[in-house]
């Protein structure tokens, strides 16, 4: 068996992802334009966002089996799949109605925090040390910081302000996902700073 | 809206570039596991971006540890690293390599070649130790986990066989949900132990180690993807089980498992070891399944049915009691093939480190299997009588412990390699010798 014979491209998974995680940041927009009574008018537009999460993590597990090209990498995509179908899977919980507490969407923001805290640990450059590393900083600050916002929903659940906050949340991590490279979709290779393309 | 995200979509996946955030490697020379029918004049690796070279960025080690590369040179230019060969003798040699990336970071790794004979794996490249008692926990772990996730499952589906009433059915999922999760994160662990072994790093390097011929070029590390897929997708099963309230997903969980738990036959001795056959590892899987439902059936009986449904007592321990002797028989039919395959002398039992641990198991068989005779005989025909199922929530919490205790033995026998079956066999690398 080949496993190296059916891996894409790092570039390919970093956009794949991307796209899921601007769906997902979408679909969170809409439902806090129209507000969760329109929204849930539908009852399967309620299990979209977190069945996409779910989703997401459920296939970040072949991304962790099959980089495995650095440790720390590895670990990192380990713990980003357990934490979206962690968090995708207790938010399903709450709309199907297996779940009762409020206190649920708790997992979201243990799932931010684990996430941003797996980017920092993961790049070991400072800031401004090239593309990679500054946008890995940026994604992590990103995320922890953005875990007041489910906090903020699990006690005032119909906060508009905590639920904006927490649907722009993927949008910017899908935007700087898509610039995690030197030769990224958007922004492109933007500065000499972050050295010559490299391959 | 919906055309506009199409669009968006496709175009990022339709731009693939390539740019790694750190240097790996794109092709070597010799490659991994290569058997040679010459010696190399050199060894060569190339990376996917321009790297530095640093001192011993390319050591080549005979197997009695001596480094017989030239002084290594980078080649920026071609993003490669090489290092000259004098002409090599007959037998294995192990490469261990370390690089500067663009991005600051070291980068490792370690593999092998051999000239005129196979290339041991990667985890019997000089330097490494073999299994450690941190690994046997780790494996002990992977098979509780095991036990309680496909073992729980069996145990519902073949014998409760009907709908839980809500508070048994929250125990259930908990105690299935907990075993895939250790499965999950004792396969890591295992992997990434193994994996630092054989890359004999400092922490700190470690952490940048390429573990891809681990992972690629060794039958561990391609179990260790295949399993980790399969137990992701089990966990989504009995996911999906729990929120939908469907018996079908249990039992595409529960088919799932049991194919994937023979993963760990066919990466274990009963796939790799001299005089291995189909046969042995069909005996693995039976065995390792057999013990799987054995085990995650008595825990279930002792946290789930005896503690929250009273009412099923004595239906579920009738019903498990009758599995259990087809389980058991099972157990000790493989088992016994295994032994005799891997021990062919019976002073073997008393003369090898792998027959004193299967001595000890064997005990332990021995003693769980007098506790569930006790429990079928003495126990289940009694099980009406005042005062019976008091004791039996003890004894049955005691018996599980002993079976666990069992998988504890079986997870360090796996770990420790039987002894050779032929005095010719030589070791592969001689300062890996350190195998118990």
């Amino acid at each position: 068996m080949t496993i190296a014979g059916i891996e894409p491209k790092a570039e390919m998974v970093h956009w794949w992802f991307a796209t899921g995680i601007l769906v997902l940041g979408l679909l969170l927009v809409a439902e806090v334009v129209v507000g969760p009574e329109v929204w849930g008018r539908r009852p399967w537009r309620r299990y979209l966002w977190p069945g996409l999460c779910f989703l997401l993590g459920l296939l970040m597990w072949p991304v962790m089996a099959l980089y495995t090209n650095s440790m720390i990498h590895m670990v990192a995509h380990g713990s980003w799949a357990q934490v979206l179908m962690l968090t995708g899977g207790a938010e399903l919980g709450v709309v199907r109605g297996k779940l009762h507490s409020q206190y649920w969407r708790l997992t979201s923001v243990v799932a931010l925090l684990v996430s941003g805290t797996a980017f920092l640990v993961h790049e070991q450059n400072g800031w401004y040390f090239a593309r990679a590393a500054f946008l890995h900083h940026a994604l992590g600050w990103t995320l922890i910081v953005a875990a007041v916002f489910p906090l903020a929903q699990a006690f005032r659940p119909r906060s508009v302000v905590a639920a904006s906050g927490f649907a722009m949340t993927f949008l910017v991590i899908a935007v700087l996902l898509y610039c995690d490279r030197d030769s990224a979709a958007i922004f492109g290779h933007f500065s000499t700073f972050a050295g010559v393309p490299h391959r | 809206m919906k055309r506009a995200l199409a669009v968006a979509a496709l175009a990022a996946l339709a731009l693939p570039a390539s740019a790694f955030a750190h240097a790996s490697i794109e092709r070597e020379s010799p490659s991994f596991e290569q058997r040679l029918s010459a010696s190399p004049r050199q060894v060569l690796i190339k990376f996917d971006q321009s790297v530095d070279a640093l001192p011993k960025a390319i050591v080549v080690l005979t197997p009695d540890g001596k480094n017989v590369a030239g002084r290594p040179r980078a080649i920026p230019a071609q993003r490669e690293i090489v290092a000259a060969l004098p002409r090599l003798p007959k037998g294995p040699y192990t490469v261990r390599w370390q690089a500067l990336s663009n991005d600051g970071h070291i980068v490792s790794g370690v593999y092998t070649f051999g000239v005129r004979v196979a290339a041991p794996p990667v985890t019997d490249a000089v330097g490494a130790q073999g299994p450690t008692r941190t690994e046997d926990v780790v494996r002990w772990l992977y098979f509780l986990g095991l036990a309680l996730a496909v073992g729980g499952i069996g145990f519902r589906l073949l014998v409760v066989r009907q709908p839980l009433p809500a508070r048994p059915q929250r125990r259930f999922f908990w105690v299935t949900g907990i075993g895939i999760v250790g499965v999950l994160e004792a396969g890591i662990a295992a992997f990434l132990l193994r994996g630092e072994d054989a890359l004999q790093l400092p922490f700190s390097r470690f952490l940048y180690g390429d573990l891809s011929p681990l992972a690629k070029g060794t039958r561990f590390g391609q179990t260790f993807v295949v399993m980790e897929l399969g137990f992701a997708l089990f966990a989504a099963l009995l996911y999906l089980a729990w929120l939908l309230e469907r018996d079908a997903f249990l039992w595409a969980a529960f088919a799932l498992g049991l194919v994937f738990v023979s993963g760990l036959s066919l990466s274990g001795h009963s796939a790799a070891d001299a005089g291995h056959s189909w046969l042995s590892e069909l005996a693995d899987w039976v065995h390792l399944s057999a013990a799987t439902l054995w085990v995650g059936g008595l825990v279930q009986l002792a946290v789930v049915v005896w503690p929250s449904w009273p009412e099923l007592r004595a239906t579920a321990i009738r019903r498990f009691s009758r599995l259990a002797t087809v389980l058991v028989a099972l157990l000790l039919g493989a088992g016994t093939y295994l032994s005799v395959l891997r021990l062919p002398h019976v002073r073997d039992l008393w003369t090898t480190g792998y027959g004193h641990v299967l001595l000890v198991k064997l005990g332990l068989v021995c003693l769980a299997l007098g506790w569930g005779g006790a429990h079928h005989f003495l126990a289940v025909p009694r099980i009406e009588r005042p005062g019976v199922t008091g004791t039996l929530a003890r004894t049955l919490v005691g018996e599980s412990a002993v079976a666990m205790a069992v998988l504890l033995m079986a997870a360090v026998l796996t770990d420790s390699k039987p002894p050779p079956q032929s005095p010719a066999k030589a070791p592969v690398a001689a300062v890996s010798s350190a195998h118990r």
